[in-house]
């Protein structure tokens, strides 16, 4: 497992982060945007869950705001981690795109 | 169902900081207000597992390696103490090899523990008596009054135990269901009894300022004192298997003698490392609050 504690590419954590990537955004917004770039629909319950371990880890924070609409952002420590967890899945994929010979683009 | 009730899986902590952002999150994902069941059991869930983690971290703060090898030791010292008594006075059970060697194995280990412990306290004796001097005998009264009547007590139920066998055989007391609660109740005194003193001693230790040279002393006696607990335990449930033909006493042996192979090296070559880094510090330095291990520094010896 990566120290960030990111694992596989469809982890709440990971699309979290990917995410908030964009810039901040509040839960619902948040959940919104993962159904629509990674088709994961993720319940109140999980999203909530992984803000909550992101948040503890340091790798996202909460931006001030509305305190019902509370929206999050993506710490220096958070980019560290998703480049890193993106550049393991990279070359999982490129792996995978070789040996199954298709095309790359 | 209203979705605030949902919150109550969350723990109280987890709600102050979360909850309110959760319930507008559930009124944004639901449409006509009221929860699926799909969603009530996801949140559900993420509460309980809020709840695991949460213990989990309490559990992690609180309860450390060294705290638990340190309690563990005392108990079982407490417990093999107040057990061999009992045990070499019984009816000699069926003689095996094995048996015989654990059971040696077992009165060594006590005997090199209590001269274990009795050295670290020596060396300590210094740092205690300044202690003293200076007025802290308030702050460990109440420990060592408990401790001291907790030995009243063990005190009391052996010698009642002595003065009630005084006129019957081993034969009669082994079949007699008083005796053997005597015995039991004459083991668990003495355990709770070595245990109140070493916590007293563990809350003594708290206050007292510790030469770098004593300090690794006594951390490796501690190592040491773990390693011998942990052959007296194996040595103990070893030896009763053996009396009681039980399996499942020997697979019981067998477990702790393989945890204990694992752990036990570790914790003595990691006091042994401190003890040679404490060694080499500078003179002059001290080290006080010395059974917490956290507040290493240098003050004026």
């Amino acid at each position: 497992m990566a120290p960030s504690g990111l694992r596989r590419a469809n982890d709440p954590p990971l699309l979290i982060l990917v995410s908030l990537a964009e810039g901040p955004k509040h839960g619902h917004a948040l959940a919104k945007d993962i159904e629509d770039f990674a088709g994961v629909k993720l319940g109140p319950g999980a999203l909530y869950g992984a803000i909550t371990r992101l948040v503890e880890r340091g790798l996202i924070e909460p931006v001030g705001g509305d305190d019902r609409r509370r929206p999050y952002r993506i710490t220096s420590p958070g980019s560290a981690a998703l480049a890193e967890a993106l550049a393991d899945l990279r070359r999982i994929t490129r792996a995978g795109v070789a040996r199954l010979g298709l095309d790359p683009a | 169902m209203r979705p605030a009730s949902l919150l109550r899986w969350y723990p109280r902590a987890w709600r102050e900081q979360y909850g309110e952002e959760l319930l507008a999150l559930i009124q944004d994902t639901v449409e006509d207000g009221r929860p699926t069941w799909r969603l009530r059991l996801g949140v559900a869930w993420g509460g309980l597992r809020e709840r695991g983690h949460q213990a989990g971290r309490l559990v992690r703060a609180s309860v450390k390696w060294r705290t638990v090898l340190d309690r563990w030791s005392l108990f079982v010292t407490g417990l093999v103490l107040a057990t061999v008594p009992v045990a070499v006075t019984g009816p000699p059970p069926q003689a095996r090899g094995w048996q015989a060697a654990a059971a040696d194995g077992m009165l060594a280990a006590v005997a090199t523990t209590g001269v274990a412990v009795l050295v670290s306290g020596l060396t300590a004796l210094p740092a205690l008596s300044r202690f003293l001097r200076a007025g802290g005998w308030p702050k460990i009264r109440r420990r060592v009054a408990w401790a001291a009547g907790a030995t009243v007590v063990a005190g009391g139920v052996l010698a009642g135990l002595s003065v009630a066998s005084g006129s019957r055989s081993l034969a009669q007391q082994d079949t007699s269901w008083i005796f053997f609660f005597g015995r039991l109740a004459a083991g668990l005194a003495i355990a709770v009894a070595i245990g109140l003193w070493a916590a007293a001693a563990v809350g003594a230790a708290k206050h007292l300022t510790l030469a770098p040279r004593v300090r690794a002393v006594q951390l490796v006696l501690g190592a040491v004192t773990t390693t011998l607990t942990m052959i007296m335990f194996v040595s103990l449930v070893l030896w009763w298997s053996a009396a009681q033909s039980s399996v499942f006493l020997l697979v019981m042996g067998l477990i702790n003698l393989a945890l204990g192979s694992v752990l036990v090296p570790r914790r003595v070559s990691r006091a042994v490392r401190k003890g040679r880094r404490l060694r080499v510090a500078p003179s002059g330095a001290a080290v006080v609050n010395p059974s917490a291990q956290r507040t290493y520094g240098r003050h004026a010896a």
